[in-house]
């Protein structure tokens, strides 16, 4: 009996402790969510919850625009598969959000529609859908836009970094595929490929390439033939590839080549190494000191405010103005890519995009935020900037 | 001899009152649910339809696998399984554009993954929980690739939404999931099936000496878990008509989750209940959504899921307080 109420007892504190961590969790000073103001109340689809580019994202709306416009942003956990996607919507209808920022693409096609279903705008933040997809959803009411870099500006992107290190004389790289066969990541590596002067399979245009690394789920270096020879490769999630790199680095490249996060997941390795790296990700703070006082030599990024658009596009629609484009439809605009390979440059594009004063600031916002805005003036301020 | 009496008539309130406990929980768990959605203002029907939507996926796979678990062994080979039979759904529509097809594929794919299981653990005798890991891996792999492969750069494969359209609402699922829910209770608590198999699970040496075929209610168990997978399958596919590498991703997992939240023994045995995969599924969904309306996302990572970690180890604490009695399971 004794020993019976001694568990009891135990299982009492163990309530207690959790209820105590509710209460210790609950609340961060600012009403979270529920509503606490009559201010527009967008949600933001997020599968990335932990990397640089991620975290200035959400910094930029939550400690800028939010503080400057009259929005709540509510955040989901990072969502891992499209029903996970369609719940985080289904959620933020209930909750009375109009409209939804997606920062997360495993089923583009099934958020629009759910959006659809629920009368919610809806609004691509990062990377694009397919030309095929557009064309079926562009038509869509209460599809917004896109506003991202497309598959071909990933491409590129990836392709210029491979030839920034064959302009150097690199002979030879170790290459990490980041999350292949996410498709933005397939595309920045295709492009890798084909500007260290490689083929893959061989086929050197980037259609074939892509449509090679998908069917292999990541590169296989015997199928890679050119002028520079990839000695590693390598992806997946940082923790879960330390042998990996620590064989990569055993075979000596001249320069490590990310197709993202690698700054999030490698850098202190890499500089003790001693080995240059390159990356595509943001202009945060951490990518900074990598640039000024580790080996990172070539950064391939979004500043934090790159998002601010979409947030412009969101706000006209859920305020009555929904643009659209010459021909009626959803907003498609691509955004490229800027390139930082030393401290100066960096700062140029960091320090103008810093806390209170980011480059889509509030005074550059408001010129395409308004009743009389068009799909020119928008398009006009992105391809400025 | 009155003393002992006495003991035995303690030890049946206490086993009464820790079965009834699930249910407590889930009671209490959907009162709190209720209280926090109304108090945040938020649309209850839609969260309601919500939870509903993410549980019965689990509750179905879960209500299978409950037969495995029973026999004593467990197969977290589930989700990948699901993934898998999800995946040639797709495949098969997408080449005969046949309703009736896809859904053959589904359960086809998801009883001969589940076999497959079966006929290794039993006929060649290797642990169940290698033989799943190893399945796990492979059925993940192989889907993985044919999705990846044919998806291309829309990282996934669907069948158009409006061929299951008709079928995303709750009062269909709602007779599937009783439909399998009443058969599996069938032949879990009315046939000598379902007798044995409790009897295997709680002691599979009895149960050879008097003469039960081990191999024969195992293949049974993983046949009924495979249908199980299919139906969870379609299911899936109704809610969203993609699938993706990460589709199914956490049913593996939670299934064990909801059979322990369920009030059943992780050891299987007689004391297995097959209303456990219903009860802790749901339980297990209502929390985690409670969580995620009550603790701020950014207020820090992983804090949801270690509240449930608490949880988890409150519940196998709590029923398992009642299993350590000299008496024999009544």
């Amino acid at each position: 009996m004794k020993k019976r109420l001694t568990k009891i007892l135990s299982l009492l504190v163990v309530g207690a402790m959790t209820a105590a961590t509710f209460v210790g969790c609950g609340s961060t000073g600012k009403e979270a969510d529920g509503g606490s103001s009559d201010g527009a109340k967008i949600g933001v689809l997020v599968a990335d919850v932990s990397g640089e580019e991620a975290q200035g994202f959400r910094n930029y709306y939550e400690k800028y625009i939010a503080e400057n416009y009259d929005v709540e942003f509510t955040y989901t956990d990072a969502l891992e598969s499209a029903e996970d996607e369609k719940a985080a919507i289904e959620k933020f209808a209930s909750q009375g959000c109009d409209a939804i920022i997606s920062l997360s693409s495993s089923d583009r096609a099934q958020q629009i529609e759910t959006c659809e279903k629920y009368g919610v705008y809806y609004a691509i933040a990062s990377g694009v859908l397919d030309s095929e997809q557009y064309e079926t959803y562009k038509g869509y009411e209460h599809f917004v836009g896109q506003v991202g870099p497309s598959n071909e500006t990933e491409f590129e992107a990836g392709k210029e970094m491979g030839e920034y290190f064959k302009k150097q004389g690199t002979k030879s790289v170790a290459i990490y595929g980041a999350f292949i066969p996410n498709p933005m990541h397939v595309y920045r590596a295709a492009g890798v490929l084909v500007g260290l002067g490689c083929t893959y399979g061989g086929a050197s245009d980037m259609d074939a390439i892509v449509g090679q690394i998908f069917a292999d789920q990541g590169i296989t270096l015997s199928k890679v033939a050119g002028d520079t020879q990839v000695v590693a490769y390598l992806q997946g999630y940082g923790d879960t590839t330390t042998d990996e790199l620590n064989a990569a680095i055993q075979k000596n490249p001249e320069a490590f080549i990310s197709v993202g996060m690698a700054t999030t997941f490698f850098t202190q390795t890499l500089n003790e190494a001693g080995i240059q790296f390159s990356d595509i990700d943001s202009f945060t703070e951490a990518n900074g000191a990598a640039i000024k006082d580790g080996k990172l030599v070539y950064l391939a990024g979004k500043y934090s405010s790159s998002i601010g658009p979409v947030f412009a596009l969101v706000m006209n629609a859920i305020n009555g103005n929904v643009i659209r484009d010459e021909d009626g439809n959803a907003v498609s605009v691509s955004q490229g890519y800027l390139v930082a390979t030393d401290a100066d440059s960096f700062d140029s594009f960091y320090l103008s995009d810093k806390g209170t004063n980011p480059i889509f600031s509030k005074d550059v916002l408001d010129t395409v935020i308004g009743d009389d805005v068009t799909f020119a003036d928008v398009k006009a301020l992105i391809e400025s900037k | 001899m009155k003393q002992k009496m006495n003991q035995i008539k303690k030890n049946g309130i206490g086993q009464f009152l820790v079965t009834l406990l699930p249910f407590a929980a889930l009671v209490v768990l959907f009162g709190l649910f209720v209280g926090v959605v109304s108090m945040k203002g938020y649309r209850l029907d839609m969260y309601l339809q919500i939870v509903f939507n993410e549980g019965v996926v689990l509750a179905v796979v879960a209500t299978g696998a409950i037969f495995i678990y029973t026999l004593g062994t467990f197969d977290i080979s589930l989700g990948a399984a699901t993934l898998f039979a999800a995946t040639m759904g797709v495949l098969a529509y997408n080449a005969t554009e046949n309703m009736g097809l896809m859904i053959l594929a589904i359960f086809a794919s998801g009883i001969i993954c589940s076999l497959l299981n079966s006929v290794l653990a039993s006929v060649f005798h290797i642990p169940a929980f290698v033989t799943t890991v190893a399945m796990m891996s492979v059925l993940t792999a192989v889907a993985s690739q044919i999705i990846t492969t044919k998806g291309g750069a829309l990282g996934g494969i669907s069948i158009p939404s409006v061929v299951v359209k008709d079928m995303d609402e709750p009062a269909f699922k709602i007779v599937l999931l009783a439909v399998f829910f009443l058969a599996c209770f069938f032949i879990f608590n009315l046939t000598k099936a379902g007798r044995r198999q409790k009897f295997i699970g709680g002691n599979p040496v009895c149960a050879e000496l008097t003469g039960i075929q081990f191999n024969k209610y195992t293949i049974l168990a993983f046949t009924i878990a495979g249908i199980g997978v299919g139906l969870g399958a379609f299911l899936t596919l109704i809610y969203t008509p993609s699938v993706t590498t990460t589709t199914a991703s956490s049913v593996g997992m939670n299934i064990f989750i909801a059979i322990v939240f369920g009030g059943m023994p992780i050891s299987g045995g007689a004391r297995s209940k097959i209303y456990a995969s219903l009860v802790g599924g749901f339980s297990f969904m209502l929390l985690n959504d409670i969580l995620d309306l009550v603790i701020d996302s950014s207020a820090a990572y992983g804090i949801t899921q270690l509240i449930s970690a608490v949880f988890f180890l409150a519940v196998v604490y709590v029923t398992s307080m009642n299993y350590r009695t000299q008496m024999l399971p009544r």
